[in-house]
């Protein structure tokens, strides 16, 4: 069982302009009634109402700061919204920055236990699928490496093992797969496509507007914060295009 | 509230890993493993005996054990409080990437250094029997729940440290600053009975540390059962600790990934 619903959910955040403060500033700010750094308001997400069932794949489209990663952080439970409900129902595996959840000291075979054990695997259910695992990945005898040595595209191949081969109900896809090369991306495409035959739920974010079409079936446009067009993925991408295209026009 | 423990205990394989694998970092590079870090309250005992041994008088038969014992809780709670401070930063790589309690990074944290404490213990109890023997086996049973309340210090401590750190920055410093007067204010290097017949006796009397010291020293150096008052008050020291602590997680719990 997958689902994902968000009835008007919006997100603010409150951002420090100076990031953080130390506590004697604030003692001292604060005798004089003054306040220690000042607080500005983002609106990242506003009035964001979506449904997402089983079996259904779903992209994330939208120009730089529209607001596609927040929206996946909220979907997969890292943001709390500051407005509205979230419903989600199933296990989520997310891939969000490329060395998220990855302990660079510890070899790639730790890393692997760290990952799935976070994910809610146990030992036992782990012990059959590390070997999957580590095939998938095809790093061979870089797993037994500290991952601070690993490329960007190495660590995404680790990273998109653990996550598909520990069989999520929801898989959630920043954009990293672009790090991996040609083959593991073709591999990594198929696999998400297997995932599918388990009636599962993936939903991923990429400016790669073709992958987007041939592999989700649906597609939600941002802008600035706000759901501006959402259905069929070919129809909302062509639409995305010719929005783009007519901007170039304009500006050129 | 039991629903939270549940979910902590769920990812237990998670954070016993991360434990493991930060003991075996800090272990990896050095010969003596974990007996650098147990060589320090033995050679600061050495000189402080040497030190002082003469200038109060004492044996250091007598002095030594008292010195290894208070050390090694002071250790123990000194690295918790400073490594604390750091905790939800070393997981920021796993609060960014998964909702999941965030009471399992302060975990790790005090884990660690409960780890420690236990050796640093150990090397106490060696050290007690070698010199004079144990008064008495049985009263050495009371250290089990001794140990159970200060894991749950730890706890306490490394997770409100954690969240200050959070919101300033400064934290860590002010704490090591604290600490160290606490140090002299706490019957480490002396017996608390020279300040119970002078007139700076309620130092002790409200120092609050001063049970926690008597817990663990009582039963290894009297080879008796530690009073009862000291129970008392390390109960409340930990419950206000932990009321506090659970009291400012759930308030910063949906919220603290915006402030890291």
């Amino acid at each position: 069982m997958a689902l994902i619903e968000l009835n008007h959910v919006g997100l603010t955040f409150r951002v420090r302009t100076h990031g953080r403060i130390t506590f004697k500033e604030y003692l001292i700010k604060g005798m004089f009634r003054r306040r220690a750094s000042s607080i500005m308001e983002v609106r990242a997400l506003e009035d964001i109402n979506l449904r997402m069932g089983e079996g259904e794949r779903v992209g994330i489209i939208g120009h730089n700061g529209a607001g596609k990663s927040t929206l996946l952080r909220v979907l997969a439970g890292v943001y709390q919204p500051t407005a509205g409900r979230r419903v989600v129902v199933g296990k989520i595996a997310s891939l969000f920055e490329i060395t998220l959840g990855f302990e660079l000291d510890a070899n790639g075979w730790e890393n692997i236990a760290f990952r799935s054990y976070f994910q809610g695997e146990t030992p036992r259910t782990l012990r059959d699928k590390v070997a999957q695992i580590a095939e998938f990945s095809e790093l061979g005898d870089f797993l037994n490496m500290p991952l601070r040595y690993y490329s960007s595209g190495m660590m995404v191949r680790l990273a998109f093992s653990i996550a598909t081969t520990i069989e999520p109900e929801i898989l959630i896809v920043d954009e990293v797969l672009s790090a991996g090369d040609l083959a593991f991306q073709g591999k990594a495409r198929a696999r998400i496509e297997g995932l599918l035959d388990h009636a599962r739920l993936v939903v991923m974010v990429s400016h790669d507007l073709n992958a987007i079409s041939t592999l989700c079936d649906r597609a939600i446009w941002l802008d600035h914060g706000r759901i501006r067009e959402a259905g069929p993925a070919a129809q909302i991408v062509a639409a995305y295009e010719q929005r783009a295209q007519a901007a170039q026009q304009q500006a050129a | 509230m039991v629903a939270y423990l549940a979910r902590i205990w769920r990812l237990r394989y998670f954070w016993t890993s991360l434990v493991r694998n930060d003991l075996r970092n800090r272990y990896r590079r050095s010969v003596l493993g974990i007996g650098w870090s147990l060589l320090h309250p033995i050679l600061m005992t050495a000189v402080l005996c040497a030190v002082f041994c003469p200038l109060f008088h004492s044996d250091y038969r007598q002095f030594a054990p008292f010195l290894l014992a208070g050390l090694a809780f002071w250790n123990f709670l000194v690295s918790t409080a400073s490594q604390g401070c750091h905790c939800f930063f070393q997981g920021e790589s796993y609060i960014r990437q998964q909702a999941a309690p965030l009471a399992i990074y302060p975990l790790r944290t005090v884990l660690g250094t409960a780890i420690h404490g236990l050796a640093a213990l150990a090397v106490v109890l060696t050290f007690t029997w070698c010199i004079h023997g144990f008064g008495n086996v049985p009263a050495l049973v009371s250290l089990i729940p001794t140990l159970g309340l200060m894991f749950l210090l730890g706890w306490a401590v490394a997770m409100c440290c954690g969240l200050t750190n959070v919101i300033f920055q400064d934290t860590q410093h002010l704490i090591e600053v604290l600490f160290q007067i606490l140090f002299y204010l706490t019957p480490i290097m002396y017996p608390a009975k020279l300040l119970a017949e002078r007139r700076t006796a309620w130092l002790l009397l409200y120092n609050p540390l001063a049970a926690f010291l008597d817990l663990v020293r009582v039963p290894i150096l009297d080879g008796q059962l530690p009073p009862w008052s000291a129970y008392g008050t390390a109960l409340a020291v930990v419950a206000v600790l932990l009321s506090v602590a659970t009291f400012a997680l759930t308030r910063l719990e949906r919220r603290l990934i915006f402030h890291l």
